[in-house]
């Protein structure tokens, strides 16, 4: 324990000093100021454990390891960060709340929250102080954040998913843009095969990724897993168009991305084998990191750049980005503390500088954080400005609750796009697959 | 062994005393020496075998304790392996037999149940019955090849035996990187001597990723196999060679019938073993492929993981994946034994 | 079968008149030569990736990927130092040795029991310990994971120390059962009539005349211990309480970019020590599974 709560505390403070002295020194006078007048006090000698997702642009993590140095130095809480890859925080937040013991806070994805909603800690007066404070919470943050009634965690940030593309390879294969519409994206998907520079999107069992692009598919047909009222709807024809309409585009990829996951589409954009995927905003960010050093990273952070998600048939955006919600647990010694904490991660003086080492890579759920510099210093990062407004939520038209996050995380949606794409099945036997396995969950 | 001289010494000859002090005490000292062992086989093994079978009744989640767990009878398994859903109607049946259709008489009556679960019984058994034939195969093939007169002979032996050495998960990692859709060194290779114009897609498509996962298996257990069967040939006395090499045989023939009869009990006892930690195979799967793509190469370890631990935490239809593994592992190990026991009567040796 | 007065010969010796020398070159050292090249080629291909320099790892055209002229130790330095590779190697050698030393405690008396004490029903006993040999990880995990949190040793390195033992204890007993049969009965006797105790006879003579089958068995354990996967991967959840299998496979990558180098670095050293441990003790491990399997 011991030890990595040091490295990770060193790793911390000598980032701070990467991001300026000066800055550094602000950042711990008004974390002291704002420690006076919060309204959380930490009880006496809290320790505080975070369990977050590892991070996917290292400024992104420096910028948050300075934050909590600069929290424990002004409240005296010790914290201890560890960190986790996507797919795991999950499974430990899950056997952490059943067996009671564990981390304090969890910084997960998507539902998480809502698969042990009773285990969790209130956070309504946090979330309510943040909301008057900084213009209030975007719809799906209240969505994502609220259960019963009552908030049981707070989205600190959401992933923008988005289409990362070569610029001159979509030129060449006569596409000044990203089309906006399903028709014009698969033309451009086959016209990138055809100059034998595909793109290709990961269908392996890829939590952000391969969730992101799914969903989207799913319902830019109108396809949707239930109904508002819950009640299971999959086995419909325009699941079945979406599904079709998927083993098209999949008909071009390059090969290989029914075994990708979360990270295989990084690399391969990275190396130049990759004209186009989904991904959020990090490998822009890792090329941009890169290109003082090395001329090729600088040509290819010239040549990248994002585009929203073409719309489909169902005439509205049906984008669906990853949410990061973080939640205490109930059975943690420091719930003050864990509530001070996360009132201090979304304070402008903290979550500014965030949003600015994060580099696009995370948006903010409170409407105030429109106005951060990120979004209007480089034009190429502009399209994350309003994901957390534009995704739909896990569950899609039904709840965001326990059955939505078990749905996800058996990758219901996933196993059925894969299985079409994949030929391993026809996309009647497919659906009909999901169709049982969906209404076992929401039975 | 010389069993029958030991089982009962020389007790006669004995003075009485120590006859009744070895015999009065001999149960519960049996009992105090088997103690630590059984304590650990009992608490870790006995215990949550039956508790296993116990989960796989009820609706447990992770961390939940089988006390207050719900008990839902055979749910779990009527989940996963469902119901015949039959559409039995003469005019569609003797249309297809007529039509030469038979491969359609199957889709007459299916099966609806898991279809996940369905498909990791066929991948389990795919790969442990391939698996296993192609390690035996090869490794017999290695063994006899090691058998020769080599120079190096023992290092060569060492070497071979490196890939059973070393933990499977991390060279799993190595072949994973060897099988990358992009920078993988195979396709590079292939594209360089112009046998492939673009990269094998080893573990993107399903029956390229079930290969591939078998070519890692058998990589890792053909050592074993190999190792146990040169020791095995090297108990072949030779006169039994010369004397048939006098009498005419050609090699194939002596393996035929000095070989590999002399061979046939230690075959059986490491394919039992084989073909076990083949079907009950993990860490492969779970490192290499997870199981895709699209559950195309996930076995029932590997999905009763996912079930219990990874995904809803449903601990209780984890368990009942895992229980259904059982009646597998009884019948391959009561084949073996069965086999084995004839073996050695027929050879007239101690039953231990 | 277990005729072991027979001359461990070689079994071709007798007809090797036969063999001329280019025949044997095709018949022979060219299938071994291709199967020993498949057989190393994984261990090639992680060293060389492990030295290279990073960028040259996904650039497979301007750079012939199967050499390197410019090694660098960065991805090892990285692996070192920068991570908790370290703690993770050390948590692997805590948990095998730990777990292999109670464990051949615990088979050397049931073994003992067995061959010599000869209780009623050790025959019966001997067959079920074979049998928990047969019983897999991978139906046990998912109760036992419940037993351990029950037990409140989730997390802790016991969580391991104590189940890895079940792994260990049927094939340990096994094979220490065979060595013991072989040390002559006319040895205790003496001694029991002397007035020697069991323990005493147990601790003096047998175990002595049995160091061999202890070290064979000790290895075997070991390496059994330093392959576990799926038990460490469900009850160990911290980090810094991982052993190297599970570990290098969770750990080393950054969000989205795995470290190819570190990677293969770290499975390199996670296999260097059992490699050394094994060319040490190559007769007596070869001895232990072959013996594991004749008995």
């Amino acid at each position: 324990m011991k030890h990595v709560n040091r490295r990770s505390l060193l790793k911390g403070a000598a980032a701070a000093g990467a991001v300026g002295a000066m800055s550094q020194a602000g950042l711990l006078e008004f974390a002291k100021a704002w420690a006076q007048a919060a309204p959380w006090k930490p009880e006496k000698g809290a320790k505080l454990t975070i369990l977050r997702w590892k991070r996917f642009v290292q400024s992104e993590e420096d910028a948050f390891m300075a934050l909590v140095a600069a929290f424990s130095k002004a409240t005296g809480v010790a914290m201890t960060v560890l960190n986790e890859s996507l797919d795991d925080v999950q499974p430990k937040a899950s056997v952490a709340a059943n067996t009671g013991q564990g981390p304090d806070l969890f910084w997960g994805l998507y539902s998480l929250p809502h698969l042990f909603p009773t285990k969790v800690v209130d956070v309504t007066d946090v979330a309510t102080y943040l909301g008057k404070k900084y213009g209030g919470w975007v719809p799906s943050a209240e969505t994502y954040g609220r259960s019963g009634g009552k908030w049981i965690a707070l989205p600190i940030g959401y992933n923008g998913n988005v289409i990362n593309y070569r610029q001159s390879l979509i030129a060449a294969a006569g596409h000044k843009e990203v089309p906006k519409d399903t028709a014009g994206f698969l033309d451009l998907m086959k016209a990138l095969k055809g100059k034998n520079t595909p793109g290709g999107f990961a269908l392996g069992r890829a939590s952000g990724d391969g969730n992101a692009w799914v969903h989207w598919c799913l319902w830019a047909f109108g396809g949707n897993v239930v109904d508002a009222k819950d009640k299971v709807i999959i086995n419909s024809p325009e699941t079945v168009k979406a599904l079709e309409y998927a083993q098209q585009l999949y008909a071009n990829f390059i090969p290989g991305t029914a075994s990708w996951n979360d990270s295989f589409n990084n690399k391969a954009f990275l190396s130049g084998e990759l004209s186009l995927t989904n991904n959020g905003v990090s490998i822009y960010a890792a090329a941009k990191a890169d290109a003082g050093k090395d001329p090729k990273m600088k040509a290819m952070m010239e040549d990248t750049n994002h585009a929203l998600w073409p719309v489909g048939p169902a005439g509205k955006p049906t984008e669906f980005h990853v949410a990061y919600p973080m939640m205490i647990m109930r059975y943690s010694k420091a719930q003050q503390a864990a509530k001070a904490f996360m009132a201090f991660t979304l304070e402008a003086e903290n979550y500014d500088k965030w949003l600015i080492g994060s580099v696009g890579y995370l948006t903010h759920p409170l409407n105030a954080y429109d106005k951060n510099p990120v979004w209007t210093s480089d034009p190429k990062l502009t399209v994350c400005r309003d994901v957390a407004k534009r995704t739909l939520t896990a569950g899609g038209l039904g709840s965001v609750g326990e059955r939505a996050a078990s749905a996800l995380a058996d990758f219901l949606v996933l196993d059925m796009f894969a299985s079409v794409c994949t030929g391993r099945t026809t996309i009647k036997d497919a659906v009909s697959v999901a169709e049982r396995q969906a209404k076992r969950i929401y039975r | 062994m010389p069993e029958a001289v030991l089982r009962e010494p020389a007790a006669p000859l004995k003075p009485p005393t120590l006859l009744s002090r070895l015999m009065v005490n001999r149960d519960w000292l049996g009992f105090w020496f088997m103690l630590p062992a059984a304590a650990f086989l009992v608490l870790f093994l006995a215990y949550p075998l039956a508790l296993g079978i116990a989960y796989s009744f009820t609706d447990a989640k992770i961390g939940q304790d089988i006390g207050s767990a719900n008990f839902i009878g055979i749910e779990n398994y009527q989940w996963l392996i469902g119901e015949f859903d039959c559409k039995w109607e003469w005019a569609a049946f003797w249309s297809r037999l007529f039509g030469g259709d038979f491969g359609a008489l199957g889709a007459l009556c299916k099966i609806v149940g898991d279809d996940q679960f369905h498909l990791a019984v066929f991948n389990t058994l795919f790969y442990t019955i391939v698996a296993s034939v192609l390690k035996f195969a090869i490794g017999l093939y290695l063994a006899v090849l090691l058998n020769n007169h080599l120079p190096f002979r023992a290092v060569i032996r060492a070497i071979v035996l490196v890939p059973f050495i070393v933990p499977t998960v991390l060279s799993a990692i190595a072949f994973w990187w060897i099988f990358d859709p992009q920078f993988s060194i195979v396709s590079w290779s292939a594209k360089q001597m112009g046998l492939a114009t673009e990269n094998i897609n080893f573990l993107g498509e399903p029956w390229n990723a079930r290969w591939s996962a078998i070519f890692a298996n058998v990589w890792r257990g053909v050592p074993f196999i190999a190792i146990t069967l040169l020791a095995g040939l090297q108990t072949v006395p030779p006169s039994l060679y010369e004397a048939s090499t006098i009498d005419g045989a050609s090699r194939w023939q002596m393996f035929r019938y000095i070989t590999y009869p002399l061979l046939t009990p230690i075959i059986a006892v490491v394919m039992t073993f084989s073909v076990l930690f083949t079907f009950t195979d993990f860490q492969l799967i779970k490192v290499l492929t997870n199981g895709g793509p699209a559950g195309s190469t996930e076995l029932m370890a590997t999905l009763s993981f996912n079930r219990a631990i990874l995904g809803g935490q449903r601990i209780g239809e984890g368990a009942a994946i895992s229980t259904a593994m059982i009646p597998f592992l009884l019948a391959c190990i009561l084949i073996s034994w069965f086999g084995l026991q004839r073996r050695k009567w027929q050879q007239g040796e101690a039953n231990d | 079968m277990t005729d072991k007065t027979a001359p461990l010969t070689d079994s071709s010796e007798g007809m090797r008149y036969l063999e001329r020398v280019p025949r044997k070159i095709v018949t022979v050292y060219v299938p071994l030569g291709i199967i020993i090249l498949v057989l190393l080629f994984p261990f090639y291909w992680m060293t060389i990736t492990a030295i290279k320099p990073k960028e040259h790892l996904l650039d497979l055209n301007t750079h012939n990927p199967f050499i390197t002229w410019s090694p660098t130790l960065d991805h090892i330095y990285d692996l070192l130092f920068k991570t908790d590779y370290p703690v993770w190697l050390w948590n692997t050698m805590l948990v095998s040795v730990v777990a292999t030393v109670l464990a051949l405690l615990a088979s050397v008396f049931a073994a003992y029991a067995i061959v010599r004490i000869r209780y009623r029903g050790a025959q019966w006993v001997g067959g079920l310990i074979f049998l928990a040999y047969l019983v897999p990880p991978s139906i046990l995990f998912i109760p036992l994971s419940t037993v351990i949190f029950n037990y409140g040793l989730f997390d802790t390195p016991f969580a391991l120390i104590l189940t890895y033992p079940t792994i260990l204890i049927p094939f340990s007993t096994w094979l220490l059962m065979g060595y013991f049969k072989t040390i002559p009965f006319e040895l205790e006797e003496c001694a029991l009539i002397d007035g020697a105790s069991r323990w005493q006879i147990l601790w003096k003579i047998v175990l002595p005349l049995a160091v061999p089958g202890l070290i064979s068995a000790g290895i075997f354990c070991l390496t059994l211990c330093w392959n576990e996967y799926i038990y460490a991967l469900t009850f160990i959840n911290a980090t810094e309480h991982k052993t190297v299998p599970v570990a290098i496979v969770t750990a080393l990558t950054d969000g989205d970019q795995y470290r190819w180098g570190s990677l293969m670095a770290g499975a390199l050293f996670g296999s260097l020590p059992l490699v050394i441990l094994y060319s040490f003790f190559v007769e007596h491990y070869v001895s232990a599974m072959t013996g594991a399997v004749k008995e």
